[in-house]
Parts: C-alpha cells; structure tokens; sequence
C-alpha cells in the first residue's frame, strides 16, 4: 500500500485529522516541553503572555501555557476513554436489541429510551455529586453511562436492516452462533456508523468533563482545560481582563470538536454520496458564476441559462482535450459499429428536437461523457420507446430534456426545441425560469420510474393534484380543481372517493396510476415515462401499460417511454431508439427494428429475447 | 392515534423510571448523603442528630420497599422535603420560583435556535455548491463551542470590554419585582445575553442536521416531480423538500434537548440566572441534596413533557403515524 493511498482525498477530513494529530502531540509531548510546573505558584501574578509565560499566568502567578498542555492530556484522555466505554455500550446494547428482536429488544428499547431522554447533564451533576472520589476514570465512567443511547438507537435500526441481508443469511444457514454472526458479520457492516458515534462520544465527552470540571465537580487534583476555567471563573478572570487564561483551553475545546466533526462529515460523505460538496461540483461552479442568477434549477443544469451559449470551453481546458481525446478514440475503436439511424418516416408535425446533443459528468477520474452526438425527432401523438441497459445514458438524456439534470451533469453541447402547436420553436435549453416553470407539466409531464416513492409522503393526493393546478390555473375555483383531479383519478381507475388518500395507503400500482393521473391533468403535449412500470408485478404491469395506452388515443399526447424491455417496447412504440455507452446505436421505427435491426447490439438483445421466447 | 398511545405509555414508562432513579441515587452511590454530611461538618454532628438528618431524606434503616412506598407517597403529595441549604424552605418552593425562569429563558430561546438553525440548513442546502458549503466548517466549529465558554466569552466582549449588557442576574435588584412594563424590561435585558448564548450554542447543530437532511430528501424522485410540475421554487423547496426533511429533526429532538437542557444549566451558573440549573449548581455546591434530588426531577420530568409534545408534533406532521386512526 502507498503511503499517499492513506492521506484522506476530502479537504474536511485532512483538516480535521491534522487538526485532531496536534492536539495528540500537544497531549503527547507538551508537559514534556512546558518548562514550568502547572501547579507551581509565583509572584508573577496575571501577568500577560511573553517570552517567559508564552500564555501568560493566573492569578496565583502558575503557568497558563503549562497547565494547557497538561490540560490537554487530562481532557483528551477522559473524552477518549468515555469515548470507548460509550460506544461499547452502544454497540452492545443496539446489536444485542437490533439482531434478536423480541422480548430482548423490547427491554433494551425501553432502557434506552429511558437514558435518552433524561437529560445527560442534570443526571451526570447528581451522580458526581453523590460521587466519593471523583479520579478520572469514575468521570469517564459516568460520563459514559450518560451519553451512550443516542448512538445505541442508531446502531439498533442499522442492526434491523441488517439482519435480514443475504450474507448474514448465509452466515445463519452455516450455523454460525449468533454472538459470532453479530460481532463478526453484522458489526464489520457497519464501521462508518460505529466510527462517527465514536467520534461524537469522544465530543461529548471532552465537553462533559469540561462542564463538570466548570462546576466544580472535576478531579480538582489534576488539571484539565475545564479545571482552568473553572479556576479562572472563581477568580474573576473575566473582569480582570486576563483573556489569556480562559480563551485558550475553551478555543482548545472548540477547535478539537470541530475536527473530530470534520472527519466525521468525511464519513458521512462516504456512506451518503448525496452530501458530497468536494472537487466534482467546483467545475460547475464556475460556469454557474457566469450566469449570474444561481437559482436551484439553473444549479442543477449549471451552465444553461447563463447568456453565453453552452460550449465545452465552460469546463477548463484539460477536460476539453479529454472530450476530443475520448470521442477520437471511441471512433477509433469500432468503426464497423457506427449507429444505424433510419429517418423517421412516421407522420404528425415535430414536438421535441434534439440535435446532437452532449452531457458531460465531471468526476475525480476525468469527465465522464454520459450522452454523445444524440439527435432525435419526437413527432405529436408518437410513442418513442428508448431503450438501453443501465448506465447508457437513458435517464441522463431525458432529464436533459425535461431539464431535470442535477449538478455536476452538464450539457456540453448541442440543442433541445420543443414546437408549440403553430410551429413555433422554443429552445428548451436557453428558458427563463419562469418560461420554463410555465411550461412545465402544461406541455412536458414525467411519470417518474420509482413510483414508489414518486409522490410527496407527508401530503394527500389531493394537494398533490391542487398545487400543481392551482399554479397552472390560477382563475380555476378550488371547487373546480377538485373536480378535475377527481375527474382524472377515474380516468385511471382510482375510486375519486380516496382523493385524500395519503401515499402510505396506496398499493405500488395506484400509486403509479396516481402518478400517470396527475400527469395527465394538465392535458400536456408530451409525457415522459421513466420505467413506470418496472417496480410492479407483472399483472399490475399490464394493466398499467394497457391503462397508458388507452389514454394516449384518447388524449393524443405523445410518449417518450424509457426502459430496459426492448420486447415491452416492440409492442407499444411506434419508434425506438436504443443507447449505449451514451450514444444511439438504432434508431427507427419499432417495425423496421424488430423486422431487420442493423446494429449488432440490437441483433444480440433481439436474439436473445426470442430464445426466452417473449417475441412471440 | 395507536402511535400517540404508545408514545405516551413509553414517556409515562421514561417518567417513572426517573422518579426511580432519583430514589435510587442517593441509596446506591457509594457515598452515601448523611455520611458525606457528617464528615463535611467535620465533628460537629453527632450521632442523634445523624439520625435526624437521615431522616429529612427518607433514609431510614426500613426495607428499600417500604421507602420506595414513602417515596412515592410524598412525590404525590408534592411533598419533595426540605432545603438544607436553605433551611428550612420547601424544596418545592425553590423549583416553583425558579422553574419560571427557566422556563423562559431556555424554553424561548431553544425554540429560537431551533427555528432559526432548520430555517438556514434549508437555505444552505438550497445554495448547496456555492459559497453555502464553505459556511459548514464555521458551523461545525461553532457547534462544538462549549456553551459556557461562549458565555464567558459574550460577557467578556459586551458586558466587560463594553458594558452593553448586564453580566448577570435574572433583573435589576433596585426594581420591585411586579408585572410593570419597567420589571419587564429589565428581564428581557437581563435575559438578552444568556439567551444569546443559548441560541447560538444551539442553533448550528440544526443547521448542520437539516442542511444534510434536505440535500438528501433532494436527490428524491417526488422533490424532482415538484420540480417537473413547474412549481414556484419555494413550493419545491418548503412543501416538498424540507417539509419531509424536518421529520428526522423533531425526532431527533430528544438527542438535541439533553444538549441544549445540558449547556443551558451551565449557562445560567456563569450568569447568576435565576433558574433551575443555577439553583442545581448552587444545590450540588452546598451538598444539598434533598434540593439537588427535587431539581434533578423537575428537570427530567421537563424534558420528558418537551419530548412528549415533539412527539404529538410528529404525528401531524407524518400522516404515515396516523394509520388505522
């Protein structure tokens, strides 16, 4: 292993760890190098920092600088060893509860609950109070027992959704003993987790000694950074003005709490992608900048909006080479396998345009070209069926289109129009914001792929059709709204009745239909479909798909259709392109494709769909 | 409204193991209160009035059981014994003058923070990528500032260095404390720099909790639906995103409290505040322990009801908790 593999990539964490490493070596070697007793008095009293004092002295003329640096070892140690005896309850007690369930579970809940609730502080100040001797592991100890139910909840509900996943199954299919599996298979899972509750313990714990230490109820024998303040409190520090002796230890305390915080964002950020604000977004930043107005929409298709026209030179010119480099070289390597795009001969005037359009993904590893050279024609009423495996590049093209792409996904070149009934062309790519909003859902609707979690969870269907009407609709009475959302709920054959349902209490195919409904209320010219059937069973799936069909001739809108089904496409669409690696490699209408496809990606999938036999 | 039940027979449940624990306390730890007393008297208690003072706190040479029973039959009578340190006051009268005060000052205060802190997390996680994520670890520093040292600091810096505000106290001794606009004033000005202690303290864990929360709950398939539905970008924003982002902070609110409740106390020790956690300091200082047992109830059970109310909050914010009402 290089040693440069072990430096953290996340600037939050190598603070943080640089951060956390002094404190170490403060603690380490301080008192060795602090060349004055912490404890020792003098006639130099409250004298501020200099050469001799480096922080000054208190008012019995001791040593700020020295007893910070023995400070520190006392603090560290108590927050580290209440720290470990925390977690170790919490790990304990939340497997224990988390993986037998039960009776077990229901207690160590409960006791739980119990120590979750009851202040920390007011308990920790009683149970110091009636404490004997106050040495520095009773403190941690203490301390401990205070604080270690929040991360034991935590540990508990990952435990839960833990259990059940195929390697702990086959760990118990093997008769491994249930000790072996919890400490050996369940708890390696779930390291980030008991990592950042360590961390937090260890906050925790530097801030409850110092608060006792504050009050007096410390190890008054030995010196930690809330001794100081406490001494420094007692002696009206404060109105003497000797900032010297209570800002280090406090700014001491602070500082390695937030670098213990900082590594544990690190964590975070490993186990939820989603928060990451590192070196991939700071690229867009930039073209961002450009465009003045940084509202979330133009965040997340950064570059667009912005007056410039959207040119790859937005992106530095490393990554423009890159571009150049990567398409020369894909071109290089298979030419025999250029697309195969039959003009469309199907009727009807265009709706949407898309001309070689390009979206480009800046990652750690250089740029990632997620759409290349698309250019496709989607004509009124036509139901084009776009298919491709995961990661082609379906999903990225058509939140292109419905502008739905996030930050870092960046259109590099190319344009989307969409024509208006008269003709008129509108550049999807270069809207207003409030052009965009208005003809959201009035012209271009999506039905989500995941209609499982596609509507709002904490609102009614109900508000789910009203607010979207009502920004649409603005002279429509509420009286009138409800009508229509009801109106459409039949229309998908959803009793109006459960208008005010809640998602919860929909099945997975009335949500969907929910979803297609709401859709549809608007009457728009184009809806995108993104495997709006895939998480349902197979005679809901049917339905559902026999259900879109139907209200296309009776609506008329047209359809873009994603899926990885290339047979359920054959039947429904009346073209079809299918991508890969982020280009179209056939294009045509559905008849031509299934009769004679020319791209031999598509003749494998064709021929591999007939021997399962669902060509029929 | 199953839920609720539950909910309350598990605070009702929390309520009494707190009651248990504060009998149990002084009966298990090591050093027990009456010998702790004699021997701070240093000879001056002798053995009958040891059994006296055994007595004030219900320690008696019965079974656990039986005290247990006069434990409890006390509480109910509201009967939490008598001061030491304050002989011979009602402990109770001490926490019903004190409660007040905390009530106020920490109850407002909290809220502000909390309102405040879930407010800008949306903020920050609306502006996410921009200068908004250069903001998170001055928060994160803020958040792991002890409040008692950013007390000491506020007093030094505005009551000290310039005298803009009081240093300590509840109000002004010179007034008569009645309900006059001027008693008023000077409580709201005595309470301005503990408050913005609190709210400071507090404030940054939200906004780190929600600010996370809401860039989460954005990557959802029903924010973007919002989003594609061409809602007005607040609606996006406040009925879609954060509406569902805030249901882990209420529920985290118990985690939270003991924190708040936890710095709060030591916030009113550094400014005299007339409270409860100055009263438990003061309490613990004098090794007054009946007064230290009746706080540390009061406290608890205080918090208990603060987390019983986050809990109802809950349920009409999460429909999902209202199934079969």
């Amino acid at each position: 292993m290089k040693l440069s593999s072990l430096i953290p990539r996340s600037g939050k964490v190598r603070t943080g760890v640089v951060v956390v490493l002094v404190f170490i070596v403060i603690a380490v070697l301080g008192p060795v190098v602090a060349t004055h007793d912490p404890r020792a008095t003098s006639f130099d009293m409250l004298e501020p920092p200099s050469g001799r004092y480096w922080l000054g002295t208190t008012q019995s003329g001791q040593d700020v600088f020295a007893q910070f640096v023995h400070g520190a070892r006392i603090s560290l140690l108590v927050g580290l060893l209440a720290g470990v005896i925390s977690q170790l309850f919490s790990v304990v007690v939340g497997l224990l509860g988390g993986y037998l369930r039960g009776v077990a579970d229901d207690l160590l809940y409960i006791v739980t609950a119990v120590f979750l609730v009851i202040p920390g502080m007011p308990l920790l100040i009683v149970l110091t109070g009636y404490l004997p001797s106050r040495g520095m592991l009773s403190i941690a100890v203490v301390i401990a027992i205070t604080s270690w139910a929040g991360a034991a909840r935590v540990i508990r509900a990952q435990t839960l959704s833990l259990r059940n996943r195929d390697f702990v199954e086959a760990a118990r299919a093997t008769g491994e003993g249930r000790l072996r599996i919890m400490f050996f298979e369940v708890l390696p899972n779930m390291l980030p987790l008991v990592a950042s509750g360590f961390l937090f313990s260890v906050i925790g714990g530097i801030l409850a000694e110092a608060g006792l230490a504050f009050l007096g109820l410390g190890s008054l024998t030995t010196t930690s950074w809330g001794s100081m303040l406490y001494f420094a409190q007692n002696s009206q520090a404060l109105l003497a003005g000797a900032w010297w002796w209570f800002v280090p230890p406090g700014l001491a305390i602070a500082v390695i709490g937030a670098g213990l915080a900082l590594i544990n964002f690190g964590i975070d950020e490993y186990s939820n992608p989603r928060l990451r604000t590192g070196s991939a977004t700071k690229k867009t930043r930039t073209s961002r900048a450009a465009g003045g107005d940084a509202t979330a929409a133009n965040a997340q298709v950064s570059g667009i909006g912005s007056g410039t026209p959207p040119t790859p030179g937005g992106a530095s010119a490393a990554t423009a080479e890159h571009v150049a480099l990567t398409r020369e070289r894909t071109d290089e390597v298979d030419p025999e396998l250029a697309s195969r795009i039959h003009p469309s001969p199907m009727p009807g005037s265009p709706i949407i345009e898309v001309d070689s359009l390009r979206v480009d993904y800046p990652t750690a590893f250089g740029t990632v070209h997620a759409v290349q050279d698309v250019s496709l024609t989607l004509r009124r009423g036509e139901i084009l069926g776009l298919a491709g495996e995961s990661g082609s590049g379906k999903s990225t093209l058509t939140n292109a289109i419905t502008r739905l792409l996030r930050a870092p996904a960046d259109v590099a070149g190319g344009s989307i129009t969409y024509r208006a009934d008269d003709g008129a062309p509108t550049d999807l790519l270069h809207l207003e914001d409030r052009e965009l909003r208005a003809l959201r859902w009035n012209e271009i609707a999506v039905v989500f792929q995941s209609a499982m979690n596609a509507l709002n969870p904490v609102t009614s269907i109900h508000a789910q059709f009203d607010d979207v009407i009502r920004v649409h609709r603005p002279s429509l009475p509420a009286a009138q709204r409800t009508a229509i959302a009801k109106e459409h709920l039949e229309r998908v054959g959803i009793d109006p009745g459960r208008i005010d349902a809640y998602p919860h209490e929909l099945s997975g195919g009335m949500k969907q239909r929910v979803a297609i409904a709401i859709a549809l209320v608007l009457e728009p010219d184009v809806i995108f479909m993104d495997e709006p059937t895939t998480a349902l069973d197979l005679l809901v799936q049917r339905d559902v798909l026999d259900q879109i069909v139907r209200l296309r001739e009776e609506y008329g809108f047209a359809i873009v259709f994603t899926t990885h089904d290339l047979a359920l496409l054959l039947e429904i669409s009346d073209s079809i392109a299918v991508m890969r690696h982020g280009r179209l490699v056939e294009y045509g209408p559905a008849v031509d494709i299934y009769r004679d496809p020319q791209h031999p990606y598509t003749q494998n999938l064709l021929s591999s769909l007939a021997e399962l036999g669902s060509l029929a | 409204m199953k839920f609720l039940l539950r909910k309350l027979g598990l605070y009702a449940f929390i309520a009494w193991a707190a009651l248990t624990l504060n009998f149990l306390i002084p009966r298990m730890m090591p050093g027990d209160p009456v010998s702790i007393l004699i021997a701070g008297s240093k000879g001056q208690i002798d053995a009958e009035a040891r059994d006296a003072i055994a007595a004030q706190f219900g320690i008696s040479e019965d079974p656990m059981i039986i005290q247990y029973v006069h434990y409890l039959g006390d509480l109910l009578r509201l009967d939490l014994g008598v001061s030491l340190s304050q002989y011979p006051v009602p402990v109770l009268d001490i926490i019903s003058q004190s409660l007040t005060w905390t009530v106020g000052l920490v109850g407002v205060s909290t809220v502000v923070g909390f309102v405040l802190g879930t407010g800008l997390g949306v903020l920050l996680a609306w502006r996410r990528g921009t200068w908004s994520d250069h903001v998170l670890p001055g928060l994160t520093f803020l958040n792991a500032i002890p409040y008692f040292w950013m007390a000491l600091i506020l007093v030094m810096l505005l009551s000290v260095t310039v005298s803009i505000f009081p240093a300590g106290g509840g109000y002004d001794r010179s007034i008569f404390p009645e309900l006059t606009p001027e008693f008023a004033g000077s409580v709201l000005y005595h309470a301005a720099l503990p408050a913005l202690t609190i709210v400071i303290g507090s404030f940054a864990g939200w906004v780190l909790q929600m600010r996370n929360m809401t860039v989460t709950i954005m990557g959802e398939d029903y924010v973007s639906m919002a989003e594609a539905k061409g809602l007005p970008q607040r609606t996006v924003l406040f009925g879609y995103a954060a509406r569902n982002a805030i249901l882990p902070s209420v529920t985290g609110f118990a985690l939270a409290l003991g924190a708040v409740v936890g710095g709060s106390m030591l916030t009113e020790v550094i400014f005299n505040y007339p409270g409860l956690g100055y009263a438990l300091f003061q309490a613990v200082s004098a090794q007054d322990f009946p007064l230290m047992q009746g706080l540390f109830l009061i406290i608890s059970l205080a918090v208990i009801l603060a987390n019983l109310i986050a809990d109802v909050a809950y349920v009409f914010l999460d429909p999902r908790t209202r199934q079969g009402a």
